[in-house]
């Protein structure tokens, strides 16, 4: 047999599979082909074991290193795990929200920190995935040991997370989650760093009896959605006690989905008496797109709603149907001439290179600094030392406004802040305590 | 269909499972326990997918909504009796005044969702391809739009929270062992080989006089049921459920998991449901900005996701059966090499 050959054959039999008949020439140099085969064989084994071997001791050394860096570091920083969803859906409430608390952080640490101590902020991103939210939370508690967390600007994502801070007895501050009965539900670590939606729905109703003289009132509902649901029922609630019983001349609703409105702007159209003002409680998508709907078909009527409206869909969506008689509620105007605010909007300008997207990233830094202030209070960064010394807040000035916590009340007795549309872009219109 | 000597493994390796559980719970601290309990929880998931994607050829993308059903079924039963009051004002009395062991919630959990398989089961398996994963899409939007609306027993969007957290390591594993046995004895039954058989040829399998109809149900109606007992045990985990937690998302990265694992292979579903838990926490690490040698790196957030993505991507175009295909574990292949004569 050739060289070539045999070098052939040895190529095949060793890679691909043995024939036996090519070698019926000389049966011994296939045995000792075969045998190498075997031993090739053993050898892929041995590689595949130990190449699993070393990536689970990795796996392992680095789980065991982190542990250890956090044992050493937790002497001479204050750890607080910030959970916000970086990616996903919620991306566009809890990114400005991240950059508002690391920016607050920033600046405790620039100017000394808290109890001489450094701030550490431990990010990690929920993704807007209520597994990685809790596993999230779950991380920062058991692995980092955080005293505190803050984040999540949805109610859903916050109390899978909350109620993993609560049972280890941590902190849990909620920088966008509004729904007032969220504390009761999840348990005595747990605060809101907004207003409830009681509180802005009720100082929606009064902003309009007041200062837009409004005695009926026409109200369009999201059923799809707790939010809007929550603020629905408190404006009724507020506004009938305001103007009497029968102040709510049609309660309409729509659900989550839809995008054409005409059956309801008929139904409205249809009114023997025509309302004074319009509360459409409608999240940020659709907003713009009822706006536009009621404008173009000749409704002039002042239309209010919440918080879900500061975004910028509201006038790209709206067009200029947005730039008439629009108002709504809020938790911030970076408008607002005050010293506070005004600085906020400048450093986070110059931290970021672009204007604050929306009150979300207020009420981030916020919360950075309301925890920082009970910290100092209580002299000590213990969870529960803290928890007390965050219930008795009172007047907490703040860039989404005086922040109390008032008779073991876990959502802020905080005032609200009344927006309108003008040429596109949001003024201030003021600021109300509702009682 | 055990030897002995395999019998005696399989006893073996379950003592030794427990054995090692027991120590991780004594020595770890909870989020590593919650990843291990995850897990589990995902194993019983895509075992149970596996059965009616991979075995059966039923390709269902309606799981998440099985889990939802169990789920809710499962805390309507375990969350104590003074919450519901207080979280559920309206739920009729019967359901007010009772609260269940764990154990039998599970159950009912299971046998709620298989309820829900048959009935959808019947008109939908008489399609194909993607008729019927569209349509067991359709199913997964119904449940989702009751669950929203059905105020009284599900508080709407806003989700029942308050769950007992009952879910450790033994239920879990507990319940992933009888699962894979489960369905292991079914495989090997004539009724396994059967939806096999009609997977790769229905024609030939009903002149072999198996009844498609029937094959087919059974395999959806028992993978729901297992859905069901893992969304049971997955809402207890996380203690908070809603209907946006059982989105389209949720079934596709069931479906990513199968996938990975290989569809056709119990072993598949256990490979691929540990690898896509482990990776994603793994990867987490690096998102937050690390610091190696020197070089510190910005926080990157959904780094983890681009990596996942195309580490999907490379296991599709190089193993698109998936990492065990249809290879399954068996103690066979610890086999001491018999020498073979030449």
């Amino acid at each position: 047999m050739s060289i070539a050959k045999l070098t052939f054959l040895t190529v095949k039999i060793v890679f691909v599979h043995d024939h036996r008949e090519d070698f019926s020439c000389c049966e011994s140099v296939w045995l000792t082909l075969h045998k190498k085969r075997e031993e090739l064989k053993l050898m892929k084994r041995k590689v595949l074991s130990i190449t699993m071997l070393l990536i689970l001791s990795l796996v392992f050394t680095g789980c065991g290193n982190q542990s250890n860096d956090s044992a050493q570091n937790s002497s001479d920083t204050i750890k607080v795990g910030a959970l916000f969803n970086q990616t996903g859906d919620q991306a566009s409430l809890d990114v400005p929200g991240l950059n508002g608390f690391q920016m607050a952080a920033d600046e405790i640490n620039a100017n000394g920190g808290v109890l001489g101590k450094e701030i550490e902020v431990i990010a990690i991103d929920g993704k807007t995935d209520q597994n990685v939210c809790a596993n999230g939370a779950s991380k920062m508690v058991d692995v980092d040991k955080v005293m505190a967390i803050c984040g999540l600007a949805d109610s859903n994502y916050a109390l899978a997370a909350g109620s993993i801070a609560q049972k280890a007895n941590v902190l849990f501050l909620t920088s966008g989650a509004t729904l007032p009965e969220l504390p009761d539900q999840v348990g005595d670590y747990f605060f809101l760093v907004p207003f409830g939606d009681n509180i802005q729905a009720y100082a929606g109703a009064e902003f309009v009896a007041s200062d837009l003289s409004a005695k009926t009132a026409y109200m369009l509902t999201d059923k799809g959605m707790d939010y809007t649901m929550t603020l629905a029922k408190f404006f009724k609630e507020r506004f009938n006690e305001i103007n009497g019983a029968d102040s709510i001349l049609l309660e309409d609703s729509y659900q989550t989905a839809d995008v054409d409105f005409s059956a309801q702007i008929e139904r409205l159209k249809g009114l023997k008496v025509q309302p004074d003002v319009l509360y459409v409680a409608s999240d940020p998508s659709k907003c713009g797109v009822i706006v536009k709907q009621m404008r173009d078909r000749g409704i002039t009527q002042p239309i209010i709603g919440g918080d879900g409206y500061d975004t910028p869909l509201l006038t790209e969506l709206g067009g200029e149907g947005a730039n008439h008689d629009v108002y709504f509620t809020t938790h911030a105007s970076l408008e607002n001439p005050s010293e506070k605010v005004q600085n906020f909007v400048s450093t986070y300008k110059e931290t970021y290179g672009h204007e604050a997207e929306n009150a979300f990233a207020a009420l981030g830094y916020d919360g950075m600094y309301l925890i920082a202030d009970a910290i100092t209070r209580a002299d000590s960064a213990d969870s529960a030392a803290v928890r007390d010394a965050l219930l008795v807040t009172e007047g907490f000035d703040g860039v989404t406004g005086k922040i109390s916590y008032t008779d073991g009340n876990r959502v802020p007795n905080k005032s609200v802040t009344i927006l309108t549309v003008e040429d596109g872009t949001f003024k201030f219109v003021k600021e109300v305590l509702p009682e | 269909m055990l030897n002995q000597r395999d019998k005696k493994l399989t006893l073996v390796s379950l003592v030794l499972l427990a054995l090692v559980l027991f120590s991780l719970n004594q020595f770890l601290p909870g989020y590593y326990l919650r990843i291990i309990n995850l897990i589990g929880i995902n194993i019983i998931l895509v075992a149970s997918l596996n059965l009616t994607n991979g075995f059966t050829g039923v390709f269902s993308l309606g799981h998440a909504g099985f889990m939802a059903v169990g789920a809710y079924t499962s805390a309507l039963l375990t969350v104590p009796i003074a919450q519901k009051a207080s979280l559920l004002p309206d739920l009729p009395l019967w359901l007010m005044n009772i609260q269940l062991p764990f154990a039998v919630a599970l159950l009912a959990a299971g046998i709620m969702a298989a309820i829900c398989a048959v009935i959808i089961g019947f008109p939908v398996l008489r399609l194909r391809g993607h008729y019927l994963a569209v349509a067991t899409l359709g199913f997964l939007v119904i449940i989702k739009v009751l669950l929203t609306n059905l105020d009284d027993f599900t508080r709407g969007a806003r989700g029942i929270s308050g769950l007992p957290g009952i879910t450790n390591s033994w239920w879990v594993y507990g319940t992933m062992v009888i699962t894979l046995y489960v369905l292991w004895r079914f495989l090997h039954s004539s009724y396994g080989r059967g939806i096999m058989a009609l997977r790769d040829d229905d024609v030939a399998a009903q002149a072999l006089g198996v009844n498609i109809t029937n094959h087919k149900l059974m395999s959806f109606c028992i993978g729901a049921f297992f859905a069901g007992v893992g969304g049971a045990l997955w809402g207890d985990l996380i203690t908070v459920i809603s209907p946006n937690f059982f989105s389209f998302n949720q079934t596709f990265l069931l479906v990513e998991m199968s996938v990975i694992g290989g569809m056709g292979s119990l072993t598949g579903a256990v490979v691929g449901a540990s690898l896509m838990t482990i990776l994603p926490e793994l990867l987490r690490n690096l998102e937050g900005g690390i610091s190696l040698m020197g070089v510190t790196l910005p926080p990157l957030y959904g780094l983890s996701q681009l990596i996942l993505a195309v580490l999907v991507i490379l296991v599709l175009i190089f193993r698109p059966q998936g990492i065990m295909g249809r290879w399954e574990f068996s103690w066979k292949h610890f086999k001491k090499h018999n020498k073979e004569e030449i």
